[in-house]
């Protein structure tokens, strides 16, 4: 049986003129959508922790090991030379009976930082020029030929006169990095801004009045986050590679700093003696080179507006 | 309007090219301390107990290399009094009344006066500022060789003329006297079979490496040990010397060595030897480093792109992940590792030496990875965009068969933006390759330029950067023409520039 339909169930909803005004769009923000894209990988979210906690501990293990390419405290000491790998020495010792496990964690960490540091100057500089270089016709003019003398030195050849020129140190070789790489990136973004500046919304974005500002802001920086996320995670591997590449040919980092190229040109020699020596350094440097790389993509990927549901 | 286009291009590249050089010579020569370039001269070093020799040599060897004008008031005097007479000898005190004169002298001219440590005599130097430098260089580039080159005072009688002849080895050549080279123009059996003299590329004398020898002949003389092989010379003496006839040049004082084989002052020369030259090794590396790139990098890209998403695309995708990511130096040992224990094939270059293929196989295949990794990621990204593109769906709609539309159609568009890469890829293989030659130890272009900072070798990194540049800038403007001639749709001047 049926049961009866009252009408004091009912009752009657008022009238909200600002309710009706209201689009029903679901609410959307650009960096938690970025957030929940990049965490829906599971193998993402691995690799990012891996890659924290990689770049955490070169970091800070330096710091506690104390290692210094300028002492050799075990030089004298026969029993702490060549040892393989084992539970107390967990890399082996070298040579001059240092703890390889020291001296790589201490080259990943000069190498992480010239490679972070200069990146970040890099890009700052890079876009600040490249976003003012895209939006004015006339710099762009004088801008274009500065590009094109420059780019046409061979960029390897500038690094290592302007790093033979200025001596080795953490300052300066991050310096040549800037100095040589900054136009590129500037011309990066130049060409960016310039394809999304012309583009039909932001032409009735501006007819419609908005601001210069607010264009830049809210129109163009979401498109470029992608970009630049993408260009970030190609330039730190290859300025990890720089440094790498520089100190290996003895010009880079001098000898008072720990690196990863200098370390593996020191020990290319214990090849077939102490294989352990030279492919630990070897596979760290790939390790880390890679791991960085992918979880730059990843996060580029995210980044990208059209990824995001 | 498209001549003019190339015109304003090279005037640009010429324009380049000089800004590069002003900087490289700013960062060498003003900013690297000139006491730098002593480290590596064993010369120097066995000065060290003579303070006077010492300062007369490093002033020398700066004025040499363009660094300052140097005069010694033994040069001073020489001119007003004879060699060897007593005035002389008063004359060289430093309280004289000519050394007076000649401070004075110098000093009204911008000139800083010295003492030698020990005689207390004096000389004066001026530092030649950059510019003028840098004028000087390029001036001095192109050497072309006239009658009138050879200035020699003790050599008066000089004759001054140009006559066809032959060579001891029995080529047509045409022998010039009074001219820096002896043989102008002439023919052997060495490759390219024809040689030119008239005009010559002067990029200074290098120091402290390669001593003697010019910044260009040590990139583009063979190396290794001579090839000696019996000779007549030109007073019908006999011998066995590696000479190349060819490169005779002119010597002021000749010995009596040089006596007994020439009958001119001809005598200057370089020798054969069995290995190619620096240049001539990074570029056979390179071209086929740069073969095997395009012959594995064109068909894996197009396969990746014809399965896209599939089993191939995802190892290719790997694969340049890998090359990308990977810093050279790990990579390049890890396959040479893969190399030596797999295929046995030698670890370094010189084992075997350049005579046996083995040991140029693991060089070329780790010149080759990059370009393979690159090759492969842009044809796929082209083939994947042309095969997306409405002209592809309507030569389908027309019934035309995959294979047809791939030959005829997509691949023929997809090449074009390779076919603009390809003369800087072989600008490439001259400039070498800088760390595969240094891991595998190979007598290239590659490690000269580490070389020559690493040993203060300025001449060597002007000639070096110069070299190089201009190659890079050159083939960047072939690219840009090759563009035009493989597809007639794309029009330089409305671009402005790169494309």
């Amino acid at each position: 049986m049926m049961e009866r339909i009252e009408d004091n169930l009912f009752e009657f909803a008022e009238f909200d003129e600002r309710e009706s005004e209201h689009i029903a769009a679901p609410r959307y923000s650009y960096w938690k959508s970025v957030w929940r894209t990049f965490i829906r990988s599971k193998v993402t979210v691995f690799l990012s922790i891996f890659v924290i906690a990689l770049v955490a501990f070169a970091l800070i293990q330096p710091m506690h090991s104390g290692y210094s390419p300028t002492v050799a405290p075990n030089i004298n000491n026969s029993e702490m030379k060549y040892l393989p790998p084992s539970s107390e020495h967990l890399f082996g010792t070298d040579n001059i009976g240092n703890e390889v496990w020291d001296v790589v964690w201490a080259g990943a960490r000069n190498s992480i930082l010239v490679s972070f540091v200069s990146t970040a100057i890099i890009m700052v500089i890079g876009i600040l020029v490249g976003a003012v270089w895209g939006f004015s016709k006339k710099m762009d003019k004088w801008m274009i030929e500065v590009y094109n003398v420059v780019s046409n030195v061979p960029y390897l050849l500038l690094a290592m006169i302007l790093s033979y020129v200025l001596g080795a140190g953490l300052g300066s070789l991050i310096f040549v990095m800037v100095c040589i790489d900054w136009i590129y990136v500037a011309y990066f973004i130049r060409t960016q801004v310039m394809i999304i500046r012309d583009r039909e919304y932001n032409l009735a974005s501006k007819c419609l009045g908005t601001k210069t500002f607010t264009m830049i802001i809210k129109n163009i920086l979401p498109y470029l986050v992608s970009v630049i996320v993408t260009y970030i995670s190609r330039e730190i591997p290859s300025l990890i590679s720089y440094e790498v590449f520089l100190s290996y040919m003895g010009l880079g980092l001098g000898t008072n700093y720990a690196s990863l190229g200098r370390t593996i040109s020191q020990y290319k020699s214990f090849m077939t003696g102490y294989p352990h020596l030279f492919w630990i350094p070897v596979l760290v440097l790939a390790a880390i080179a890679i791991s960085l790389y992918v979880v730059g993509q990843k996060l580029a990927d995210a980044t990208d507006p059209r990824t995001h549901r | 309007m498209k001549k003019g286009y190339i015109l304003k291009r090279l005037l640009r590249s010429v324009i380049s090219i000089i800004i590069i050089m002003l900087v490289v010579f700013t960062l060498v020569f003003a900013l690297v301390p000139r006491d730098n370039i002593f480290f590596e001269d064993a010369t120097y070093r066995k000065l060290g107990g003579k303070p006077d020799e010492k300062t007369d040599y490093v002033y020398n060897t700066w004025q040499k290399l363009g660094y300052l004008d140097y005069v010694r008031i033994n040069d001073y005097c020489l001119e007003l009094y004879e060699a060897g007479s007593d005035e002389i000898k008063n004359a060289l005190n430093p309280d004289s009344k000519e050394t007076a004169d000649f401070v004075a002298l110098y000093e009204s001219k911008g000139y800083t006066i010295g003492y030698y440590t020990v005689s207390k005599r004096a000389y004066a130097y001026k530092d030649v500022p950059l510019l003028q430098r840098l004028w000087k260089w390029f001036s001095n580039l192109v050497r072309v060789d006239t009658i009138y080159s050879v200035q020699d005072p003790n050599n008066p009688d000089l004759e001054r003329k140009v006559y066809f002849g032959r060579t001891p080895t029995g080529g047509l050549a045409l022998i010039g006297s009074g001219t820096y080279h002896k043989y102008l123009l002439y023919t052997d059996s060495h490759f390219p079979f024809i040689h030119q003299n008239f005009i010559t590329l002067n990029m200074g004398e290098s120091y402290p490496t390669y001593q003697g020898l010019e910044a260009l002949s040590v990139m583009f003389s063979s190396q290794g040990t001579e090839v000696k092989r019996d000779v007549t010379y030109e007073t019908g003496e006999t011998g066995s010397s590696a000479i190349n006839f060819g490169s005779l040049t002119y010597k002021e004082n000749l010995d009596r060595m040089d006596k007994k084989k020439f009958t001119d002052h001809y005598a200057n020369y370089t020798t054969f030897k069995d290995q190619s030259s620096m240049v001539g090794t990074s570029f056979t590396m390179g071209i086929f480093a740069l073969l095997l790139a395009y012959g594995i990098g064109l068909p894996v890209g197009v396969a990746m792109a014809r399965n896209k998403d599939g089993v191939i695309d995802k190892l290719g995708m790997l694969y340049i992940i890998f090359i990308t990511s990977v810093p050279s130096l790990a990579y390049i040992y890890i396959f040479r590792y893969l190399g030596t224990t797999l295929f046995g094939l030698p670890s370094v270059f010189t084992t075997f030496g350049p005579s046996d293929i083995r040991s140029w196989i693991l060089p070329i295949i780790s010149l080759a990875l990059p370009s393979i990794s690159s090759l492969m990621l842009w044809i796929r990204r082209y083939v994947v965009d042309q095969m997306n593109s409405d002209y592809v769906k309507f030569a389908k709609a027309k019934g035309l068969s995959r294979k047809e539309i791939f030959r005829s159609h997509i691949f023929k568009n997809a090449s074009i933006p390779i076919a603009h890469g390809i003369p800087s890829s072989l600008a490439g293989c001259i400039t070498g390759a800088i760390i595969t030659e240094a891991i595998y130890s190979v007598g290239g272009m590659g490690k000269m330029l580490p070389n020559a900072i690493n040993q203060y070798n300025n001449t060597m990194i002007i000639a070096l950067t110069f070299l190089f540049s201009t190659i890079s800038v050159l083939s960047v403007l072939l690219g840009d023409i090759i563009l035009t001639k493989v597809d007639p749709r794309i029009s330089l001047t409305d671009k402005a520039g790169r494309s």
